[in-house]
Parts: structure tokens; sequence; C-alpha cells
């Protein structure tokens, strides 16, 4: 089948995200594998910098639809853009971040190209001519591997984190600016304004140590166990986002996708299952340490250290034993 | 205004998990509950229809036993349940179909969850928007009325950033996990909400066939528990030993 590899940018004021770079990797990787080039597009309104910047970074071509009123626009808008430019450029394989902005996007653009679409991914690979994935099912703690037709487009969702970043050889890729009409595009919605959460006293962002409280703990009157815990290391308390969705801990405590994206020197998590969100918040941490009592749980995968036991018997014996230093 | 939430039957406790017949998964489970964050848009849906008035229909796809989760919706407030008997594993087919659903039942507003437990995919939603061809907004953590004939919604970005989008309606809309607090079903009232008749469509009274349900472009190779990529080291002993092995890994960090 013709067509290249194509990855879609992802981007926030101005600057290319982290996950663009991991595809970028995976992508060349993918492409060499194939036989095929690389191309990157770069949706947005004033995003041409960053379209020089992929020219530099590995892709052999970076496509641009570049129009002040894609800054404001709502996702359909943006998804019917990427849409019009995929037409053209007609890749066999799009690659998208498996992220907030790429769960809305991922889908609405794989619908309206009729291509097989695969999210959720772990990874991606191309064995024995096809394009194969693997992704979380049933609460995570199995992966299923799924082999796409050779003969059909398709679009992969990536999990942040989920291949590593390496720095690319310059393709020195040419630039090419398409001349889609926006305005000719049905607008459905816009964004009113975007808000950015300020930074608040507790940053856990900061700490050196974070010991992170999931929903194994079953009650918020135990919080205070894991916030001693968090204290007598010298470190502060984190949380998966069930706890701020039932109102146990503020929104500046949660680690993840939609939360904070943190790299302590070592996070431990206690009573958490290691969802794929939540891994994009914390997977960087230098040592990883889990306390879960089911051996099966998706959080061991990212481990460094992992301990099978119940967390009210090790994070209080962990308070007392930092204590005693 | 006529709100519609798409709710799911999700497994829990699965075991035995294997690639069967027809490329889809089979398994067995020791329940299913209405998927989280559909709870939430059930959640969501109360709180507009106190705001604005109108009528809250819930909507599932799957087989009949499935129905239990429409109870739970209508004992939470759902004016009206549907159910469409077919059964899809595959998101794409599953948006195919709910699209059908919600154009014979028309809506102004449709709520779907972000990510059901089971696929995990969060494909669903936004794909039935595109199938309807509507406006829709991924992640929204709040929802407030803008004018006559619009929507305007808080979503989230990630990393702690938000939008606010106005929708023109109809629209859809999935909804994020902690919109608004969950209300205790009270077991009297699930009793008595299991007293309604859920109205039960099939394929052909929304115009499909079962074609349109094929998994395409794809073969499911096999599910299994997923290879160690990292080398966790497991601490075992005592929770004594454990924590003081634990401290002494943590000091050869930098
Ligand atoms: C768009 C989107 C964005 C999201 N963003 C985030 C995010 O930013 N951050 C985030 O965390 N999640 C996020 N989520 C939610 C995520 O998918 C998971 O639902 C969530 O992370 C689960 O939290 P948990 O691991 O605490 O709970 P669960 O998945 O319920 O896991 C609880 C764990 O506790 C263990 N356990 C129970 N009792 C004990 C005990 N006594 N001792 C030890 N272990 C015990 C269980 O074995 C289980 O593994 C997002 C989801 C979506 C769809
Ligand atoms: N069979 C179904 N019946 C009703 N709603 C569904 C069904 N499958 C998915 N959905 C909706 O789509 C959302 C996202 O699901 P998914 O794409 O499978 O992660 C869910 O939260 C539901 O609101």
């Amino acid at each position: 089948m013709a067509g290249n590899v194509l990855i879609i940018a992802e981007h926030w004021n101005g600057k290319l995200e982290g996950v663009t770079f991991q595809m970028l990797t995976k992508g060349r990787e993918l492409a060499d594998a194939m036989g095929v080039s690389l191309e990157a597009l770069v949706v947005g309104g004033n995003v041409g910098g960053m379209a020089e910047q992929l020219a530099t970074a590995g892709a052999d071509a970076v496509f641009v639809v570049d129009d002040a009123a894609l800054a404001n626009a709502a996702g359909g808008l943006q998804a019917e853009a990427a849409v019009v430019a995929l037409r053209g450029i007609a890749p066999r394989l799009t690659l998208v971040g498996y992220t907030l902005v790429g769960m809305e996007l991922g889908p609405a653009i794989a619908v309206r190209l009729d291509v097989t679409a695969m999210t959720n991914c772990v990874s991606v690979d191309y064995v024995d001519g096809a394009v194969t994935v693997a992704r979380p099912v049933y609460d995570g703690a199995l992966h299923a591997r799924i082999v796409l037709d050779a003969d059909k487009p398709a679009l992969v969702a990536l999990q942040k984190g989920a291949t590593p970043t390496a720095e690319l050889a310059s393709k020195n890729a040419s630039v090419q600016k398409l001349a889609i009409d926006v305005s000719s595009l049905p607008k459905r919605g816009e964004i009113v304004q975007f808000i950015e959460e300020p930074v608040s006293d507790i940053d856990i962002t900061k700490a050196d140590i974070i010991v992170s409280a999931g929903r194994g703990l079953g009650e918020a009157s135990k919080l205070p166990m894991i916030d001693e815990c968090a204290k007598a290391l010298g470190g502060l308390m984190g949380c998966s986002r069930p706890l701020v969705d039932q109102g146990w801990l503020p929104r500046e405590r949660q680690v993840g996708a939609s939360g904070k994206t943190v790299t302590p020197r070592v996070y431990i998590a206690c009573g958490i299952s290691g969802a794929s969100q939540h891994l994009a918040g914390m997977s960087e941490s230098r040592m990883i340490v889990a306390i879960n009592k089911d051996a099966n749980a998706p959080i061991f995968q990212v481990a460094h250290y992992g301990i099978v036991g119940d967390l009210f018997e090790i994070v209080p014996e962990l308070t007392a034993q930092a204590r005693k230093g | 205004m006529k709100i519609v939430v798409c709710c799911k039957a999700v497994p829990g406790a699965v075991t035995e998990v294997a690639v069967a017949q027809g490329n889809v998964l089979s398994y067995r489970s020791q329940f299913q509950s209405m998927n989280e964050c559909d709870e939430y848009a059930m959640e969501e849906a109360i709180v507009l229809k106190r705001q604005m008035g109108g009528e809250i229909i819930a909507l599932t796809m799957g087989g009949i036993t499935t129905q239990d989760i429409l109870f739970t919706a209508a004992a939470k407030g759902a004016d009206k349940i549907v159910r469409v008997d077919a059964q899809a594993q595959d998101p794409r087919a599953a948006s195919i179909v709910l699209a059908a659903a919600l154009k014979t039942l028309g809506a102004d507003l449709i709520l779907t969850g972000t990510q059901s437990r089971d696929s995990l995919s969060s494909f669903v939603g936004v794909a039935t928007a595109q199938q309807l061809d509507i406006p829709f907004a991924f992640a929204v953590t709040a929802i407030e009325k803008d004018g006559d004939n619009s929507i305007k919604v808080r979503k989230e970005l990630g990393g702690g950033r938000s939008a606010d989008v106005r929708l023109p309606l109809p629209a859809l809309v999935c909804i994020q996990t902690g919109i608004q607090p969950l209300n205790y079903v009270p077991p009297a009232r699930l009793m008595r909400a299991r007293q309604q008749r859920p109205t039960s469509l099939s394929l052909a009274d929304i115009g499909l066939t079962q074609d349109d349900l094929a998994s395409k472009g794809y073969r499911i190779a096999s599910v299994a528990p997923p290879v160690r990529t990292g080398q966790a080291t497991m601490i075992e002993g005592t929770p004594a030993e454990i924590v003081s092995t634990l401290l002494a890994k943590m000091k050869e960090v930098r």
C-alpha cells in the first residue's frame, strides 16, 4: 500500500509538546522499517516556527495548516482542517498522541477519513509487513495485540511516555504550507478563553519525594496516614484522579494526564492501579515504587520496585522507620 | 432541553479473557455496572434538567443483561430508558449504532463519558458526534447555558490547562469524572425503577443491519498480561523487612 508515516504534532502556546518528539522517534523507526518517508503535520494558528523546528528534527517532510482562525477553534474545526490536509497527503499510517488533545482529535479525524483507528496504544511496531499495536483492555491488566490490515490506512493514538525520545538526524525537510480555506469549513463552536491553572502553594512538581494515594485508600479519613508518611520522608503527598473527583483532595495534588506531570527522585504509588492517564504524569520519575495488593496491577509495569501487599501495613511502617532516620 | 445520556454497562472482576470467533474478546465477569464517567454524565444531566427543564433519556447499546444499568439511570432521574439491542465491542461500530439511535430519538444535547472501563478507547463519544455531524467537546468538567441555542463548556486540555468552548446546539459533550458529586441511589428507588419497561430498539428500527457492526481493518491476535518491559524488583518479606530494604534503595537514587 502506498503512503507514508505521518505524525500530527501536538503543541501548546507556540511550543511543541514532548509527545510530538516521542511520535517523531517512533515514526522514524516505523518509516524506516516500512521503507517510506516520515511526514509531520502541524495544524494551528501561527505555527510556522514549530514547522521549521520539525524540519530539522528528523521528519522528511513537514506540512502546515496555519490559519489564525484555528487558534481559537473548537475541536470540530481543528479536526476538519487536519482532515482536509490528510486527504491530500494520504498517509498510510497516522500517529497522534493519546493525550487529552489527541483523544478529541484522533477519533474525529479517523471517522471522517474512514481509516482504521486504534487508540490508547502502548506500542506500535511494523511486524511481518503489518502495523501491529498493543493496547490495554479491561482495567489495563491485560494487553490486546492487534494486527492492522495492510491494505487500509490507519490512525494510531499512542500513549504519552510509551516510547522514548531520541535525538534524530536532521533531514533538512521542506516545509510545505497547505493552502486550505479554513473559513469555508464548518466552525462548530469556538474557544472563548484558555485557562492555565495558577501555581499553588503546594507544588508537587518541585517535590523530591512524592507519596501518592489512590482509590485503594478506601476513604478520605485515611489521607493523614499518607500525608504523614510523605512528611516523614521529606516529601509531599500526591494522588490519583478519583480522590480529587470525590472532593478528598484539591486538584493541585493530582498526578496524571489531566493533573500534574511530576519527575521526583522517588515516587511511591499507594493503592494506585496504574491507568495510562496516571502513568502519563509520573512515568519519568527516577525511582518508582508501587504498593498494591493486586500483583497484576499495571502499575508494576512501570515500577522499579514493587511491593505486593496491603498499603495499610506498609505505609505506617515506612513512616515509622523514616522517622527513626 | 432534551438530553440523551449514553451509558454503557461494563463488566467488573473480569477473568478468562480470550480472543474469540468474530474478532472479539470473550470473558467471564462477576458483575456489570454503569461505566464510571457515564454515571457522572447522568448526574450532570439531572442538574441541567433542574436548571433548564426538559427530559432525560438514558441510552445504551447492549444485550438484555445490560438493561440493569438503565434501571440505575431511571432511579437517578432518567425520564425514559432506551436500549438498542445489539452487541459490538468495536468502538467504531458502537458509534454508528449510537448515532443511528440518536437520530431516531432526537436530542438537543448528548452526553457520553470520556472512556469506558472495558475497552479503554476514549473513541465512541467524539466518533458519535462526527457520525451525526454536530459540534463536540471532550473531557468536559462544566456545562452552562449560553443563550437560547448554545452552551458553554469547560474542557480539560491536560497538564492543568483548560478551555471554555461555546458550542451551538445540538451538540455532544464527553463528560469527565468529577463534574458533579455522585448521588447515592437508595435501594427502594432502584426497586421502583425496575418496574419501568425500557424501550427496546432493534437494529432494523434504527435503519441498520448486522453488517454495519463488523469490526473492520484489524485482527485481534492475542490478549495477555503485558510482557514486563521494566525491571521491577519485587521486595518481599515482613513489612519491617520490606520497608528497610526500600529505604536503603531510596538512599541510592540520585
Ligand atoms: C481523559 C482522562 C483523563 C484522566 N486523567 C487522570 C489523571 O490526570 N490522573 C489520574 O490518576 N487518573 C486520570 N484518569 C483516570 C484514570 O483512567 C483511572 O481511572 C485512575 O487513575 C484510577 O485511579 P486509581 O488507580 O487510584 O484507582 P483504581 O483504578 O480503582 O485502583 C485502585 C488500586 O488500589 C489497589 N488496592 C485496593 N486496596 C488496596 C490496599 N489495601 N493496599 C494496596 N492496594 C490496594 C487495587 O488493587 C487497585 O489496583 C483520567 C481518565 C481519563 C479518561
Ligand atoms: N455500548 C454503549 N452504549 C452506550 N454508550 C456507550 C457504549 N459504548 C460506549 N459508550 C459511550 O462512549 C463513551 C466512551 O467509550 P469508549 O470509547 O469505549 O471509551 C462511554 O463513556 C459511553 O458514554
